[in-house]
């Protein structure tokens, strides 16, 4: 088994100046922006919104529901797993699919003005190494209770767009040990959508202290 | 109390959060950053700026910080500056300018900048970068102002300046103008271990209540802001009146005054007047506050309203989100980055629906539960001095890898 060195993430958020007072505003948004932009909007707001229990899974989605009240296509964007997307034009893709199906239906809609407008940001995005190192599953067990949750959000949701696995990094890195194909299949299956990162830390923990 | 150290943190933010900031420290390396500001007390930004400088220092950061200097007609053209680019119409002379300038060359001739980072805030020395025709460091401009709407006149003086700096910082986008230069948002901090948000005593908040007649046997609902009309005070008394048709509970209003506002008092009589003699109302007019005690009517409340109908940042409402009240905010200004409707905290838009919201949070008290703990939990991972701290540390980075949008740190 490689050594696994645990690393993190940060992101300084940036003001573009772009907004959207409609939904036709916000698709030339999503259409147009840069790749960071969409990061900040999904998987920045995800980390942030998690943490306070709302069912929202990104900025498109708060928006839709509280300036437009436009409960339907908030629903239907809030269903997107980030688990599922490993790169962000396909997670943009998807996004622009929704919106397209949703004015299909209904175009009127996307020339109503919201009560406040959508304000675009971006980020610089920063991943670092640091200074734990697990070599063992058990050494693996004792950091996760002292890691940031910054790093737990990295190797459990973020790094997937780094790696451009379908999977976190925790689960991976235990797969390469033969006696720990199952353990890491229970940890790939933990619902990064339901638990907040203190949350998914203790799952996590208790997972893997049915294996030592 | 002594002044808190970095390790001092560990106890409200947790020890992996301060231990992230040494690690993104030891990434940053040996650097130096230099802040100037016009004022070392009073105000918000002076006092963020004693917390700040020493904890950057701690973390290695070598960080000072110097105050320009300025006659009383420097002062005066700044103020109405301030005023201006935060919308007020006003027509300036040319000599209005000059006087900004020259006191600008003076403290730019007397200071050096040498750091780093110069991190200037506010309007009054944004121009001491005409005078830095060659530099090798890096410099930004931190506005702590709405700058939404500026005078246009102040603002087409002031803009070349601010166009020449590598960055600029605002609190929201809601304040930011157009700019041709990278835009960073930092929020605003509070500090969770300052005066006015450490963990009291019972026995002192009981103390502080006795002090001021405010008797416990009755759900609290509060208010502390200024007696200003943005503030909505009276509208918060009509929310309180409707809401006590259905709830017993008490009304504490707790107040100062701007110091140059002639209309407080006004507002103060209108204030007593919708009150009238209701004694569950209770209003105190305080010329200067004491943080502790501000402390106390926060924690000794069942509810914290924040009912602006017009807002700067209101790190008020992070302030009682902290101490895991439910807060009712106006849903203005940066109100709403910091109350997320119906899971943080609840949004209104009038004093029925402030008065609706009292009603609902003191007959649902796990509903009011879980907004004061995802509040805390809000104010945490946004709004306290640590994430600045934090800010600052990537802002050094993000200035080393211009136009990058994600940097792989060795």
């Amino acid at each position: 088994m490689r050594v696994f060195q645990f690393c993190s993430s940060a992101s300084l958020e940036k003001l573009t100046g772009r907004k959207a007072h409609n939904l036709d505003e916000l698709l030339e948004l999503v259409k147009t922006c840069s790749s960071s932009s969409i990061f900040y909007h999904t998987f920045s707001a995800f980390r942030k919104l998690r943490e306070v229990q709302t069912p929202y899974t990104n900025d498109f989605a708060v928006w839709i529901a509280r300036d437009l009240n436009e409960e339907a296509l908030a629903e239907k964007l809030l269903a997107i797993d980030l688990a599922e997307y490993n790169t962000i034009e396909s997670l943009r893709a998807r996004i622009l699919q929704i919106l397209e199906d949703y004015r299909s239906e209904n175009p009127p809609l996307f020339e109503r003005t919201a009560a406040e407008p959508f304000y675009l940001y971006s980020l610089v995005r920063f991943v670092y190494l640091t200074d734990k190192f697990a070599y063992n599953l058990s050494s693996f067990r004792q950091l996760l209770d002292t890691i940031s949750t910054d790093s737990i959000y990295y190797h459990f949701i973020e790094s997937r767009l780094q790696t451009q696995l379908q999977t976190d990094d925790f689960s991976n890195w235990m797969q390469e040990n033969p006696d720990y194909q199952e353990l890491a299949e229970k940890i790939r299956k933990i619902d990064m959508n339901i638990h907040t990162l203190e949350e998914l830390r203790v799952r996590i923990g208790e997972t893997i202290d049915k294996y030592l | 109390m002594s002044i808190p150290r970095l390790s001092d943190y560990k106890d409200v933010v947790g020890r992996d959060v301060v231990g992230e900031l040494y690690t993104l420290a030891s990434h940053v390396g040996n650097r130096s950053i230099k802040m100037v500001n016009s004022t070392a007390v009073g105000g918000g930004v002076a006092e963020m700026l004693h917390r700040v400088v020493p904890l950057l220092n701690e973390l290695g950061i070598e960080t000072r910080w110097e105050v320009i200097k300025g006659g009383a007609d420097f002062f005066d053209v700044t103020k109405a500056f301030h005023n201006a680019l935060q919308g007020k119409e006003e027509y300036f002379e040319q000599e209005v300018f000059k006087t900004y300038l020259a006191y600008n060359e003076m403290n730019y001739q007397e200071m050096s900048f040498d750091e780093d980072l110069i991190v200037i805030h506010d309007p009054q020395p944004a121009a001491l970068i005409k005078w830095q025709k060659k530099r090798k460091n890096k410099w930004v401009w931190r506005c702590h102002i709405d700058m939404s709407h500026p005078n246009q006149q102040v603002w087409d003086f002031l803009r070349p300046y601010v166009e020449l700096y590598d960055a600029a910082i605002f609190s929201s986008p809601l304040f930011s103008p157009q700019l041709k230069i990278p835009q960073y948002r930092f929020y605003p901090a509070i500090d969770p271990l300052a005066d006015k948000n450490r963990e009291l005593d019972e026995d002192y908040i009981d103390s502080v209540l006795q002090k001021y007649e405010i008797p416990r046997d009755k759900p609290i609902v509060t208010q502390i802001s200024r007696y200003d009309p943005w503030k909505d005070p009276v509208g918060v008394i009509k929310a309180f009146k409707m809401a006590q048709r259905h709830v017993d509970c008490r009304l504490l209003m707790v107040g100062d005054k701007a110091a140059d506002d002639p209309e407080a008092e006004e507002i103060l009589t209108q204030v007593k007047e919708a009150a009238g003699d209701d004694p569950d109302i209770k209003i105190i007019f305080l010329t200067h506050s004491i943080p502790t005690e501000i402390n106390a009517f926060q924690r000794a409340s069942d509810i914290v309203l924040q009912k602006s109908i017009r807002e700067g940042f209101a790190l008020t409402v992070s302030e009682a989100l902290w101490k895991y009240r439910p807060v009712i905010g106006g849903a203005v200004g940066g109100i709403p980055a910091q109350i997320i409707h119906g899971y943080t905290g609840m949004l209104v838009h009038s004093a029925e629906g402030a008065s609706l919201q009292i009603r609902s949070l003191l007959q649902q008290s796990e509903l009011a539960k879980r907004l004061g703990e995802n509040g805390h939990q809000r104010v945490k991972d946004e709004f306290l001095i640590t994430k600045l701290l934090k800010r600052y540390l990537l802002l050094l980075l993000a200035l080393d890898h211009p136009g990058k949008s994600t940097v792989l740190l060795d």
